[in-house]
C-alpha cells in the first residue's frame, strides 16, 4: 500500500532524473537559440536559417520527449489515496501544457511553422524563427520545464502528502479533498486536453498572420496579405472550437461563479470578434484603402491575442493566476 | 429583388459587426477597470467585483438579446423572397415575445425565438446538401453554401445551449456539436474552392 514517504521517494526520483536528463537537454536548445539568432543576424548565414531553426526545433522536440516521459512518471508516482481507508481513488495526467511548460509549447509550435512555412518562407522564417527562439529563451529562463516542473501542481501535491502523513486526520481528509477536486475537474479533465492545445495552435498560427502582415505593411505588397489570410482562417478554426469547448467545462467547474466577466474570457471574447472582423473584413479587399483596414485589424487583434495570454497573470479572475 | 435581399444582408451584417464590436468594447473596458481596480483598491476581488459583475451583465444583457435576434433574422434570409421574409421575420420575433411575455421569463422566449431559429437553419442545411434551388446566398458552390449553412447552425445551437441548456444533460453533446458545426463550417466556407479568396496583386 502506498505511504506519504514511498509516494515522496517515488516523487524525488522522478524530478531528480529529469533535472539530470534536462541540464543537457537545455543545453541543447541554447546551442539552437544562439543558431537561429547567428543565422538571422549575421547575412552570410542566412542561407543557413532553416537548418538553424530546424536544430531548435530537433532540440525542442528532444525536450518534449523528456517531458513526456516525466508526466508519464507522475502519472506512477503520485497517487491519490483516501486517507482514513487507504483507498486509491486514482492517478494524474498532468497535460503537457499548463504552468511551466506553455512557453515550451508556443516554442515549439512555432518552431515547426518556421521550419515547414513554404509561401514566403524566406521572408517569413527570420520572423518566426526569431520569435520561436525567444518563447524558447523565455520559457528556459521563466518556465524551467525542466529544473522548477509544475510548481503549483507539485506544491498541492506535496501539501497533500504532508497532511496525510502529519496524521491530523481532518487536515489529511481535506487536503485530499482539495486534491482530488483539483484531479478530477482540472487535471485529468477532458477539457484540459483539448482546449489548451487547441488555443495554442492557433496563436502559433496567428503569428504567422502576423508576421505576414508585417511584412505586407513594410513591403506594400498584397501577396502577404493571402499569406496572411491563409494562416489566419487556419487559426481561427482551433481558436472557435477552443473556445466553445471550453464552456461546458466554465459551467461545470465554476457553477455559481460569475466567471464569463474573468478577465481571461473577456480578453479571448474580444480577440475572437477582432479576427472575426478581420476575417469578414477581407470580403471588401477590392474596395480602395481596405487592405489598410485589414492590416490594422490584423495587427490590432494580434496584440489583442498577447493581452490575451498576459491578462492570466494581470488581471484577477476565476480563470487567472494574478 | 437582389438590391433588396443584398441591402437586408449587408444591413444584419452591419448590425451583427456593432453588436459585436460593442460587446467586445465593453470586454476591452470592463477588463481594463478590473485591472486598474484590482491594483488600486486593497481587497476589490471581495468588496468590489460583485458590484462589478452586476453592472458588466445589465450592461450586456440587451446586447446579448439583441445578438440573439439578428442572429434570427439572418436564418429565414436564405428560403424566402422579401414580403413573406418580412412577415416569417415577424411571426418569429412574435413567437418569442408571446412565449417570453406568457411564461413572464426572457430565457423562455428566446429559447422559442431560438427553436424557431433552429429548424429553419436545420431547413436550410437539408435543402443546401440536397442541392435545392432557390436559396440566396453570399457565397458561391454548395460546399461553401453549405459550410455556411453549418456554421449558421453552430452559431443558433451555441445560443440555445447558452440560454436554455446551462443546467440541462444535454448541456456538453450540445456544446460540442456546435463546436464541430462552427468548426467545420467554417472550414467548409474557407477552404472551399473559389470561396473569398482576394485575388493576389503586385501591390497594394
Amino acid at each position: 500500500m502506498p505511504t506519504p514517504a514511498s509516494i515522496s521517494e517515488d516523487l524525488s526520483s522522478a524530478l531528480a532524473t529529469l533535472l539530470a536528463i534536462g541540464r543537457p537537454v537545455s543545453a541543447l536548445i541554447v546551442a539552437g537559440i544562439v543558431a537561429v539568432v547567428l543565422a538571422a543576424c549575421v547575412p552570410a548565414l542566412r542561407a543557413r536559417l532553416r537548418a538553424a531553426v530546424g536544430a531548435l526545433l530537433a532540440a525542442l522536440a528532444i525536450g518534449e520527449a523528456v517531458l513526456v516521459w516525466f508526466h508519464l512518471r507522475l502519472g506512477q508516482a503520485c497517487l491519490t489515496v483516501e486517507p482514513q481507508s487507504g483507498r486509491v481513488t486514482g492517478s494524474f495526467a498532468v497535460p503537457l501544457w499548463i504552468e511551466s511548460e506553455k512557453l515550451y509549447v508556443l516554442a515549439l509550435l512555432l518552431a515547426v511553422i518556421a521550419v515547414g512555412v513554404r509561401r514566403h518562407g524566406d521572408e517569413l522564417r527570420p520572423l518566426l524563427a526569431g520569435a520561436a527562439a525567444a518563447l524558447a529563451a523565455a520559457a528556459l529562463l521563466v518556465g524551467k520545464p525542466f529544473t522548477a516542473p509544475l510548481p503549483d501542481f507539485l506544491a498541492q501535491y506535496r501539501g497533500y502528502l504532508a497532511a496525510w502523513a502529519s496524521g491530523d486526520a481532518a487536515a489529511a481528509a481535506q487536503a485530499f479533498a482539495g486534491i482530488e477536486g483539483a484531479r478530477r475537474f482540472y487535471y485529468n479533465a477532458w477539457y484540459m486536453w483539448v482546449h489548451p492545445p487547441l488555443l495554442f495552435v492557433s496563436y502559433a498560427a496567428f503569428a504567422a498572420s502576423f508576421a505576414a502582415t508585417v511584412l505586407m505593411v513594410v513591403k506594400k505588397r498584397s501577396s502577404y496579405e493571402q499569406t496572411a489570410y491563409r494562416w489566419a482562417r487556419l487559426g481561427y478554426l482551433p481558436l472557435t472550437a477552443g473556445m466553445v469547448i471550453g464552456m461546458p467545462w466554465a459551467i461545470i467547474a465554476w457553477r455559481g461563479e460569475a466567471w464569463w466577466w474573468s478577465g481571461k474570457v473577456n480578453m479571448s471574447l474580444m480577440m475572437w470578434v477582432l479576427y472575426t472582423a478581420y476575417l469578414h473584413g477581407r470580403l471588401y479587399l477590392r474596395r480602395p484603402g481596405m487592405w489598410k483596414v485589414v492590416a490594422a485589424l490584423s495587427i490590432v487583434a494580434f496584440v489583442a491575442l498577447v493581452l490575451t495570454y498576459l491578462t492570466t497573470y494581470l488581471v484577477p479572475g476565476v480563470h487567472s493566476v494574478a | 429583388m437582389e438590391r433588396q435581399r443584398t441591402a437586408w444582408d449587408f444591413a444584419l451584417m452591419m448590425a451583427t459587426v456593432v453588436l459585436l464590436g460593442a460587446l467586445g468594447v465593453q470586454s476591452l473596458v470592463g477588463t481594463l477597470y478590473a485591472w486598474w481596480a484590482y491594483r488600486s483598491v486593497p481587497g476589490w476581488e471581495t468588496t468590489g467585483y460583485p458590484g462589478f459583475v452586476t453592472a458588466m451583465n445589465a450592461v450586456a444583457a440587451p446586447l446579448a438579446v439583441a445578438l440573439v435576434l439578428v442572429m434570427g433574422l439572418c436564418v429565414p434570409k436564405r428560403l424566402f423572397e422579401r414580403r413573406v421574409l418580412v412577415w416569417v421575420s415577424v411571426v418569429g420575433v412574435a413567437a418569442g415575445v408571446g412565449a417570453g411575455v406568457l411564461a413572464r421569463s426572457v430565457q423562455a422566449g428566446l429559447t422559442v425565438y431560438l427553436g424557431l431559429a433552429a429548424l429553419l437553419q436545420g431547413a436550410v442545411v437539408v435543402l443546401t446538401v440536397a442541392g435545392a434551388g432557390g436559396l440566396a446566398y453570399m457565397s458561391e458552390g454548395r460546399i461553401a453554401k453549405a459550410g455556411s449553412g453549418l456554421l449558421h447552425l453552430g452559431f443558433i445551437l451555441f445560443a440555445l445551449t447558452v440560454v436554455a441548456w446551462q443546467d440541462s444533460p444535454v448541456m456538453l453533446p450540445a456544446f460540442v456539436a456546435s463546436a464541430l458545426l462552427l468548426a467545420g463550417g467554417s472550414a467548409m466556407s474557407f477552404y472551399a474552392r473559389g470561396s473569398r479568396e482576394a485575388p493576389s496583386g503586385t501591390s497594394t
